[in-house]
């Protein structure tokens, strides 16, 4: 019998996955759909902002965590170790440069990189793919942020002017999109399979070396190939002679779907099946177990059976929470008790950007120091072979924190660490 | 005429958060620009055509191949491949059905036509004069892989044939062969037998007619609610009394599932029996193996020592069915046998989709990826897959021979010749 089924595949989920079958576990992914990283700009954001105070982002995450976790004993950060952090972290790193897919952080270790996002605003991001590194804002070389005519959602003049109202020495141009295609209304993801064809890399090569001036950096729409992103970012750099830099931009994200894909490629060759497209509707449980899983299919629901199951279907945003027009909010699956609000008019404060944030998405499923949902009345767990990890967790903001990505690699690894009784659990 | 009724797709149409990770997985949108995508040809242009507005906003929705490659990616479950199948039945309604599309959806017609005289009929259809023909008059691709009747007879025919050395059992099962078995591949459905039988069932193989999905695909959906009720008529009974009913067919097991009945609004008695009744073969047998029932007497495929390099490719309706992949997971069985899982997203050929003259290049540019994956496993001398027309597709796009999964299994069972395609009793 399966030994893990994981249900989700966004990064919580991938990375779940990949511990549970280093550790030799037989584990198998199932998901409704495709991951939240088909939204994310690629990086792994760990805590780009303290949430008590939002305007200054943090520098140093993973000494900002212990003041974070400090003020709040609940947050997922809090059920994990300085060194589990620092080791999860790492287990993400090996396994993408395994994908061929590097990411790296700050060169002063233990920094944040500050990045442009897609109007010109500084991201903070604790590691990036190799092809964003040049675009930190701290470096020195002047920017030239080259958009496409006729390319929806990424507009350089914005981004220069943006950049520099915070000090960076940046300006813009415009290429015409007929050197990537003649089609109308391409989108990224498509534009970057486009560029996997060398020739079209050589004309954009050709006419980004004649546009740019000596002692610049360039940067450019996350569009710079997909299968071949690696080769093509290396060839237009060696064309150019200037540092090269991708922008992510508004979703379909590509350097977010190139992470997945990357990810779920290695996974596989390690024998995780990843099914997408199923739907989990209910589960039957007995004695305080879970003893299968219910998917929707054609015809009759199709049982998944397996020992243990690992919930990573994300918060509200990621698709794991249900509500309706009341503010009634539950967990989708096995109704796990919820710490958000359940009326409707406590989801939001009055105002859109709050330096709070918004109750609504900082709410989610209380765990135990091992990841497992409890009821909050007894703090047991709530089944005994049910484990929690992501953004399904309860207090944590990562939409306002920056946290996404370092919530769901950190407590993914370590949900399944403690699973298999690989961990000193943390202080809870 | 059919009213076309949004009924059961537009509840989905509002979960729609517009991330548009649908177009970027689209194989179509990413191949040409005559298709404007799953996004807004489904969920968005969908907004303009409920509530009796008067015309279908966006024609384009006709080259959407139905691969629901879409709904299998989208975070939130819109069921994007039935909005699209439901907006080229409007258009069928709005502007009639070209004759092209009419001869394509009569699969079963043209299969009782040519058995008549298969050796005549493959040659009056498979010369290159009537292809070319084809192609200015009708409209149907000449390269297009178009399919040869049997000149051994039909499926139906050789069960009779071989009546006497059929098992009879308590345990029974009903098989659904299909139009492409019954007249084009009857060894498909002997080997079905093969298996079936290898694990102590009897075959019933009672009488049926087409599931009606070559016109459900062309929009024809009045032509296609006849054939559907003939097959509720005559086989909800089985299902009712407990007999499952399997098929070779991935695309002939979907719409006796799901298309039929949820395209045509179908929830009566019946239909729901049939519905509940039907499986994928694989799926079934993944089912008796899960209990511990499935003979697992298998002898290797290949005579020497060397492992069989198999290219298997999951048919776009397996992503229909939303069963995973059962195929690969019961081959994954036999000893013997290297298994190389294709992530194609299609081969292009999308039931009829890739016959049509204007649709065959995109058809090709889509199955691409199939037929490049195909070339880069080395030592492949031979490829998988479950679908009829996919097989075909295949076999155009990689010069290799390709069987259907059962055909392997039953080989393994040492009651199948894969080389001549027949049945070993
Ligand atoms: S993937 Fe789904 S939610 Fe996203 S745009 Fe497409 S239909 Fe809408
Ligand atoms: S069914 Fe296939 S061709 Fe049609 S919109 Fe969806 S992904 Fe594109």
């Amino acid at each position: 019998m399966t030994q893990l089924i994981v249900i989700g595949a966004g990064l919580t989920g991938l990375m779940a996955a990949h511990t549970a079958a280093q550790a030799g576990l037989q584990v198998r992914i199932i998901a409704k759909g495709m991951g939240a990283n088909h939204w994310h700009a690629g990086t792994v954001d760990v805590l780009g902002y303290h949430p008590r105070d939002s305007r200054q982002p943090v520098r140093r995450p993973l000494e900002s965590r212990d003041v974070l976790v400090a003020e709040q004993p609940g947050h997922p950060y809090a059920r994990v170790s300085p060194e589990e952090m620092q080791a999860g972290l790492e287990a993400f790193t090996r396994l993408a440069q395994e994908a061929g897919l590097p990411h790296r952080g700050s060169d002063e270790p233990g920094r944040n990189l500050l990045l442009p996002s897609p109007v010109g605003a500084a991201r903070p991001a604790f590691l990036a793919p190799e092809a964003q590194l040049a675009g930190e804002l701290g470096r020195d070389e002047p920017m030239l942020i080259v958009g496409f005519q006729g390319l929806r959602d990424f507009y350089p003049q914005l981004v220069a002017e943006n950049l520099g109202k915070q000090g960076v020495t940046a300006r813009a141009a415009f290429l015409p999109l007929s050197l990537v295609t003649r089609e109308r209304d391409r989108n990224h993801v498509q534009l970057a399979k486009l560029l996997d064809e060398p020739e079209r890399v050589a004309g954009l090569g050709r006419a980004l070396r004649g546009l740019v001036k000596p002692g610049e950096r360039v940067g450019l729409p996350a569009i710079l190939g997909f299968q071949r992103h690696r080769e093509v970012l290396a060839s237009l750099v060696e064309q150019v002679g200037a540092p090269i830099f991708e922008i992510p931009t508004l979703p379909p994200s590509v350097p977010g779907i190139r992470l997945h894909t990357a990810l779920a490629r290695r996974l596989e060759a390690l024998g995780v099946r990843i099914e997408t497209g199923m739907e989990v509707l209910g589960f039957h449980g007995e004695d305080g177990r879970v003893l299968w899983v219910e998917t929707e299919t054609a015809a009759r629901p199709l049982k998944h059976r397996a020992e243990r199951f690992l919930l990573a279907t994300g918060g509200v945003l990621g698709g794991g929470f249900q509500s309706d027009h009341t503010g009634r909010i539950w967990e989708g699956i096995f109704h796990l008790p919820l710490t958000l609000p359940q009326e409707r008019s406590r989801w939001f404060r009055p105002r859109f950007l709050d330096p709070a944030g918004q109750p609504v998405f900082q709410g989610g499923v209380p765990v135990n120091g091992n990841f497992q949902p409890v009821d909050p009345a007894s703090g047991q767990p709530v089944f005994a072979n049910l484990w929690a990890a992501g953004n399904t967790l309860a207090h944590a903001d990562p939409i306002h924190e920056r946290s996404l990505e370092g919530v769901a690699i950190v407590t993914g690894v370590a949900a399944v660490k403690a699973m298999v009784g690989d961990r000193a659990p943390a202080n809870s | 005429m059919h009213t076309i009724s949004w009924h059961s797709v537009e509840l989905t149409l509002d979960e729609c958060i517009k991330c548009n990770i649908c177009t970027s997985y689209c194989p179509v949108a990413e191949v040409t620009d005559l298709f404007a995508g799953p996004k807004y040809s489904g969920p968005q242009a969908q907004r303009f055509r409920e509530n009796g507005q008067p015309h279908s906003p966006d024609h384009s929705v006709d080259y959407c191949s139905g691969c629901r490659v879409c709904n299998d990616v989208c975070p939130t479950g819109v069921r994007i491949a039935e909005i699209n199948a439901k907006a080229r039945a409007q258009m069928v309604a709005e502007h009639g059905i070209p004759l092209r599309n009419r001869l394509l959806g009569r699969n079963e017609l043209l299969g009782k036509a040519g058995s008549f005289a298969p050796h005549l009929a493959n040659l009056a259809l498979h010369n290159p004069v009537s292809r070319v023909l084809a192609e200015k008059v009708v409209g149907i691709a000449r390269e297009a892989p178009l399919p040869r009747w049997s000149t051994e007879g039909t499926f139906s025919a050789w069960m009779k044939r071989t009546r006497h050395r059929r098992l009879r059992s308590d345990k029974k099962v009903v098989y659904f062969h299909g139009c492409a078995t019954q007249y084009y591949e009857p060894f498909i459905g002997q080997a079905a037998v093969m298996v079936l039988e290898q694990n102590g069932y009897e075959v019933l193989v009672p009488p049926q007619n087409c599931c009606g999905l070559p016109m459900l695909s062309n929009g024809e959906f009045d032509a296609a609610e006849r054939y559907h009720r003939g097959n509720v008529a005559r086989l909800a009974g089985f299902g009712l009394a407990g007999y499952p009913i399997v098929g070779t067919s991935t695309s002939c097991t979907l719409t006796l599932k799901e298309e039929a009945p949820e395209l045509l609004d179908k929830e009566d008695p019946g239909s729901q029996a049939l519905k509940q009744a039907t499986w994928d073969i694989f799926e079934w047998l993944r089912e008796l193996h899960a209990e511990g029932q499935l003979s697992t007497d298998f002898r290797p495929l290949s005579p020497d020592e060397e492992r069989l390099v198999l290219p298997y490719h999951a048919p776009c309706q397996y992503r229909a069915h939303r069963i995973g992949k059962p195929a690969l997971e019961i081959l994954s069985l036999i000893p013997g046998l290297d298994l190389r899982e294709s992530h194609a997203r299609c081969c292009g050929i999308a039931g009829t989709y890739g016959y049509k003259a204007e649709k065959y290049p995109v058809a090709m540019d889509v199955g691409r990826e199939l037929f490049d994956f195909v070339a880069a496993q080395s030592g492949a001398e031979i490829t998988a897959c479950d679908s009829e027309t996919c097989r075909w597709q295949l076999e155009h796009g990689t010069h290799l021979p390709s069987r259907h999964p059962i055909e392997f299994l039953a080989a393994a069972y040492g009651r199948y010749d894969l080389e001549r395609r027949r049945a070993v009793e």
